[in-house]
């Protein structure tokens, strides 16, 4: 106890007091450390708080069934029940149907409507109505009793502007039905799936509004206790042979596997920030070690042990991250605000609906947070305070630095760079590990710090090479601040890493996002072509599983002269955790106005061969998640059809984070059965005179006959659609990465702060034997262009290769797919200058710094 | 008949809640006079009548002694009228119905000391639960379980995960029609009553099944079938049922329905079968039932009776009716949310001087609280 107080003591009065007096340089990297350990929060948070969200509306909708029986594709028959009844293994049974509905009227949300029967449903969700007694229990049974009668929760009733007792018109697909609220639900159990935007009814009404007589989404299983595995697998050998029978917690399980890949890759670019950060604390404690090595020398000859030492430089880094976290509360409490609405916004967009009611920092992530920030911080620490602890007491007496040290330093460095890099290499192509490309961001970890180890062997190359050009470009200033960047390159490197490592970040996903944003543009224009999209009414939100009735498939071709229909049918379906998209298609009429982008194969002899049926096209995502590839046959249950076709290409989609596989319509319908249309596009046959007119006339009749019953969006109007999702889904990233380099930029600030501190003696000196202020100035701001050069320079080649490092491994091994390499030279072009302007203004602080005691003054402490 | 009214009341109970003063019985049928009763007809379901039951108990034994007591209630329950103002869409889901079915099933392992029960509910669509007739047989399913009466006997069959039975019961005697030819008036208007008759003595075999294990079981049962819409008035509490077959070949049902202070309601009633099968109605000033003892639940907390005297001095019947095994408590929170007693007993004493003894079921509701809540 004794020992601790001492090393209190000692820290205070050598370490607390230091960074006291450079005040200045500890709150920067004290809000360097905080602004990381912010981003790094927030985004943990934030996912977190969508996934919670999705995994709580999951388990509360799973109920606690054992096995749930579906049928992929289509909806189960509904005697299927009948199976169950008597079976030895099932205690208790239930349906479940969902759909989305939503208040007639314009602008209103949608919600979830859950249809179950009541008694049946009674073993497995748990929800209560609101309300005592008989009329709760009257509720219930209007429930049974009465055709179009709905429970709602609270929150929702106070949406939709109705109470207990109270009628709403919902519409859905298939018609628009008055409802009457019997009922609303208290906030537990099932009245808390997405958020509480749920309306329940019996299964009766809803078949009776969906008009899915006949079917039921989903039979849900609780087995008799002591039942066996074997007993269950019979029970699934049972079956028919187009039903599955799985667990309830699948839809959880591949929901959540969709958005890991997200949170991962979210985690690790807010990561980044802390990693630059933690270059700063580096930066710090070695700038400390450096400057005190003559005071280290004394506290040694004083008797301090190098053990001692190594403990007070650790603290310091300690301290740092401790500030960093506490002042990252506050700035977390606002980030997260706006992290939570865009990344549950991105989640909903692109993976699973969620809705975030809630925000709860827990113990368990305050602890993460902490434990993150200050680990971080004190391996940061940790190299300078081994170095503190090489001191020997000799060197109170020695009045010569460590020249040849330092050069050997940069030499090691970079032969650890050039290990790092190759380290990287090998790296790089290794599989995924359980869908985490573990190799791929080791990969990048190891690439960052080659170039940053790199950057000292750079940096002296570049002073060297350029000194004699400079001074006779720019005379003594430039030759000066080469010498001193040469001289002080070990020192600096840290700062430079900074820079490169945020300048690569800039850079890399400048280059994959202006690449993704490209090739989706592309896809866009192809493949999501179409001058008029018609769907049935809610088909997006319902997942286009309500076809079109027949009477308006039958009349719309009359409608749409001078146009090329081409049908679809789009079914939901699930192998293992991956859920992809089967799409039957119009393929020949889709060929005379679109196509695909092809990412294999010769589309021009593929084309016809896919229009004839011979096989299927298959999506880069699905490929890559479930290994198959072209030539291998493509099998799954749809409806009532096994349908097992060979894959003839493969094609890039960038419609969902599943799957999708294309067939002709015509073809399905020929060999399997009629597939429906749930959605059909119209081209202009030859373009009209008039296009806009044409399609507006159009509109007009198409809503004149079915204006209730369809949805109805112009080509243009979707296909821009996509386009601003997509720019949403990157907003998070591009919020991130300017935090990454304001925290860059906060490391070149503080480096060239304290360079010009430590030598004010020297800058005084050449003062006072006749240099003049603005030939320093000049200096320094040189010294800030060479470290900002190298560090936006090997910032630039490290992100050149770190998106192409994105783009073919890190998002193909997470997400599936790949896209077009695309450089946006003009944004780097425009960027870049602008981040060396940054840079470099970065530096002011440090030219104002070197004259802020008169030269007599500093020469007198000297 | 108390039997069928107090099971099917206690197991109807959130019902009654439902409908008993809040809800008119408009539309529905009304029990109002004698009920006419033909067989095989009337074993069937009376769609129209809001409610309705078919309830078994009995007594059991092993060869080597071990004793059971049973019960096997399917209750009927009709959502709306017809012709009510509900329309249906058309068409209609299959899953749209009017009638629901719920179950209870219970096994009082006397020698083991241990009551098993199991409850099912379940709408009459898609074959979940429901009757059908073939030819002169009616049967009633729900979910594996079921009762097929047939014209010279019945089938009982009930599963569940920790026990199972499967009986044959022959009637020893006719049905008898409760009341006046089977009208039992419950209360003072005349449409609180129902319709209402029993066999009171079948023959029973068959096998109860308990961990796996099948075991051959004999003794004897009593049937109850009651429908009504309306049977019981305001300020009834709860009911004491007895049904009990005596060693004289005679039985007796009574049934007490208690009001709030604590009086028996003057419609409480009974009916005497002698041995040759002739019936006497019991006025409710006919008999006196005394509590002797108590039970308290330890789950419900309801304190229930235990044993008691009963007499029945016209008959000259003086009994002490003993529970076989304290803990019977139906706790129904799966279907009906009801927590009633339901239990064997045992009776011994005098009938016109000379010893007798007897077995039989005992229903006592209301003592577990206030009206059920279903959800």
């Amino acid at each position: 106890m004794r020992r601790l107080i001492s090393f209190f003591r000692l820290f205070a009065a050598f370490s607390l007091r230091h960074a006291a007096r450079h005040g200045g340089r500890t709150v920067a990297v004290v809000l360097g450390i905080a602004l990381g350990a912010a981003v790094f929060t927030s985004v943990r948070l934030a996912v977190h708080a969508s996934i919670a969200s999705f995994t709580r509306s999951m388990d509360f909708f799973a109920g606690n069934a054992d096995r749930v029986v579906v049928r992929p594709g289509g909806l189960l028959p509904e005697e299927t029940l009948a199976l169950f009844y008597t079976h030895p293994a099932v205690r208790d049974y239930s349906v479940v149907s969902t759909t989305y509905v939503r208040r007639q009227g314009e602008g209103t949300e949608p919600f979830l409507l859950i249809g179950i029967d009541p008694l049946l449903d009674r073993t497995f969700r748990s929800w209560r109505i609101e309300g005592e007694g008989t009329k709760a229990i009257e509720a219930w049974l209007d429930l049974l009793r009465e055709p179009y009668t709905i429970l709602l929760t609270a929150p929702l009733a106070r949406e939709l502007e109705v109470d207990a007792g109270g009628g709403l018109a919902l519409e859905h697909t298939r018609r628009t039905a008055r409802f009457r609220v019997v009922g609303l639900l208290e906030p537990s159990g099932l009245a808390l799936v997405e958020g509480g935007r749920v309306g329940i009814v019996d299964i009766a009404t809803f078949q009776e509004l969906t008009g899915l007589h006949g079917g039921v989404d989903r039979i849900d299983l609780k087995f008799r206790r002591g039942v066996t595995p074997s007993e269950i697998e019979a029970l699934a050998r049972e079956l028919p042979e187009d039903l599955q029978l799985g667990t309830p917690s699948a839809a959880r399980e591949s929901g959540t596997a969709m958005i890991r890949a997200y949170q991962l890759n979210l985690s690790v670019l807010s990561f980044a920030s802390l990693f630059v950060g933690m270059f700063l604390v580096y930066s710090l404690v070695a700038l400390n070690v450096a400057a005190r090595r003559r005071e280290l020398a004394v506290l040694r000859a004083l008797g301090a042990a190098p053990h001692t030492l190594f403990r007070l430089f650790l603290a310091e880094g300690a301290l740092l991250g401790g500030l960093g976290w506490i002042l990252a509360l506050p700035i977390g409490s606002v980030l997260v605000r706006y992290l939570l609405e865009a990344v549950s916004r991105t989640i909903t967009t692109l993976f699973v609906r969620v809705r975030v009611e809630e925000l709860v920092l827990s113990p368990a992530e305050l602890s993460v947070s902490f434990a993150v920030t200050l680990g971080t911080s004190l391996i940061a620490a940790w190299q300078p305070a081994r170095e503190a602890m090489r001191v020997s007491p000799r060197e109170a007496m020695d009045m010569m630095t460590p020249e040849e040290r330092r050069r050997k330093s940069a030499r090691s460095a970079a032969l650890l760079a050039l290990g790092c890099l190759a380290a990287c290499a090998v790296l790089l192509p290794l599989p995924p590990a359980g869908g985490v490309p573990l190799g791929g961001y080791l990969a990048v970890l190891l690439l960052f710090l080659g170039f940053a180890l790199l950057s000292p062997f750079l940096l002296e190359r570049l002073a060297s090479g350029l000194e004699g050009r400079l001074s006779r470009i720019a005379g003594p200033p430039a030759f000066l601040a080469g010498r001193a960047v040469r001289q002080g390159a070990v020192r600096t490197a840290v700062s430079v890493g900074a820079l490169i490592t945020a300048v690569a970040l800039f850079t890399a996903l400048v280059i994959m996002v202006y690449s993704f944003r490209r090739t989706v543009e592309t896809w866009v224009r192809q493949t999501v072509s179409g001058d008029l999209f018609v769907t049935a009414k809610m088909g997006q939100v319902n997942r286009f599983r309500f076809p079109l009735p027949e009477e308006i498939v039958t009349e719309l071709p009359r409608l749409a002269a001078g146009f090329d229909l081409v049908e679809s049918r789009r079914w939901p379906l699930q192998r293992g955790d991956f859920p992809y998209e089967f799409e039957a298609m119009g393929m020949e009429t889709f060929f005379r106005h679109g196509d695909f982008l092809w990412l294999e194969g010769d589309p021009e002899a593929l084309r016809p061969r896919i229009a004839a049926g011979e096989g299927v096209l298959v999506s880069e995502v699905f490929a890559a998640r479930t290994g198959q590839r072209t030539g291998d046959r493509f099998q799954a249950q749809i409806e009532g059809s096994l349908v097992d076709l060979p894959i003839l290409a493969v094609v890039r989609d960038y419609r969902t984070d599943g799957g999708i596989v294309f067939y002709s319509h015509r073809h399905f319908r020929e060999r399997y059965h009629d597939p429906r249309w749930s959605g059909v596009r119209f081209f202009f046959r030859e373009p009209p005179a008039d296009p806009e007119g044409e399609l507006a006339r159009l509109r007009r009749a198409i809503v004149a006959a079915w204006g209730d019953r369809l949805d109805l969006i112009g080509g243009r109007e979707l296909r821009e659609a996509v386009l601003r999702i997509f720019d949403e889904t990157f907003a998070v990233t591009t919020v991130l990465l300017l935090i990454a380099l304001a925290v860059a930029a906060l490391g070149i600030a503080t480096t060239l702060t304290v360079l010009v501190l430590e030598r004010s003696w020297q800058l005084n000196t050449i003062l006072a034997v006749g240099g003049s202020p603005p030939q320093i100035r000049a200096m320094i701001l040189w010294e800030a262009a060479f470290l900002v050069a190298v560090g936006e320079g090997a910032g630039l080649a490290c992100g050149f290769l770190l998106s192409g490092m994105l783009i073919q491994v890190i998002n193909r091994q997470s997400f599936g797919w790949t896209f077009l390499y695309t450089v946006d030279w003009a944004s780097l072009g425009l960027s870049l200058p602008l981040i060396l302007a940054a840079a470099l203004a970065a530096a002011l602080p440090a030219v104002r710094a070197a004259f802020r005691l008169p030269p007599a003054a500093l020469l007198r402490q000297r | 008949m108390l039997a069928g009214l107090a099971g099917g009341m206690a197991g109807f109970l959130w019902l009654a809640a439902a409908f008993g003063g809040e809800v008119p019985a408009q539309g529905f049928l009304a029990v109002t006079g004698p009920c006419g009763f033909e067989f095989p007809r009337d074993h069937a379901p009376h769609p129209g009548f809001r409610t309705e039951w078919w309830y078994y108990t009995g007594n059991l034994q092993t060869e080597a002694g071990r004793r059971f007591g049973y019960q096997l209630t399917f209750f009927r329950y009709q959502l709306t009228p017809f012709g009510g103002s509900a329309v249906w869409p058309d068409p209609p889901s299959a899953w749209r119905t009017r009638q629901i079915y719920s179950a209870h099933a219970a096994l009082s392992d006397l020698s083991a000391r241990r009551h098993l029960q199991a409850e099912r509910i379940g709408r009459n669509a898609l074959g979940i639960a429901g009757w059908l007739q073939y030819g002169q047989d009616i049967t009633f399913y729900h979910r594996g379980w079921s009762i097929v009466i047939f014209p010279e006997r019945h089938k009982l069959q009930a599963a569940d995960e920790e026990f199972a039975f499967a009986l044959e019961l022959k009637p020893l005697k006719p049905p008898v029609f409760h009341g006046r030819e089977g009208y039992s008036q419950k209360g003072s208007t005349p449409e609180s009553a129902s319709c209402y008759y029993s066999f009171s003595r079948l023959e029973t075999r068959g096998t109860v099944t308990l961990g796996g294990k099948p075991l051959a079981v004999q003794g004897q049962s009593w049937m109850d079938h009651e429908f009504s819409t309306a049977p019981l008035e305001e300020g009834i509490v709860g009911w004491d049922w007895f049904s009990l077959q005596l060693s004289d070949n005679s039985e007796f049902m009574i049934y007490l329905l208690r009001r709030e202070d604590g009086s028996l309601s003057a419609a409480s009633s009974g009916s005497y079968i002698d041995s040759l099968g002739s019936k006497r109605h019991l006025e409710s000033g006919y008999f006196a039932v005394e509590a002797l003892d108590s039970w308290k639940s330890p789950r419900s907390g309801a304190v229930y009776p235990a044993s008691w005297r009963v007499r029945i001095p016209i008959l000259g019947i003086d009994l002490v009716v003993k529970s076989n095994l304290a803990d019977q408590e139906m706790r129904t929170s799966g279907t009906t949310g009801v927590v009633y007693w339901e239990g064997s007993v045992s009776a011994r004493g005098t009938k016109g001087g000379g010893p007798v003894e007897g077995v039989g079921y005992v229903e006592l509701t209301g003592y577990a609280g206030g009206l059920p809540v279903l959800k």
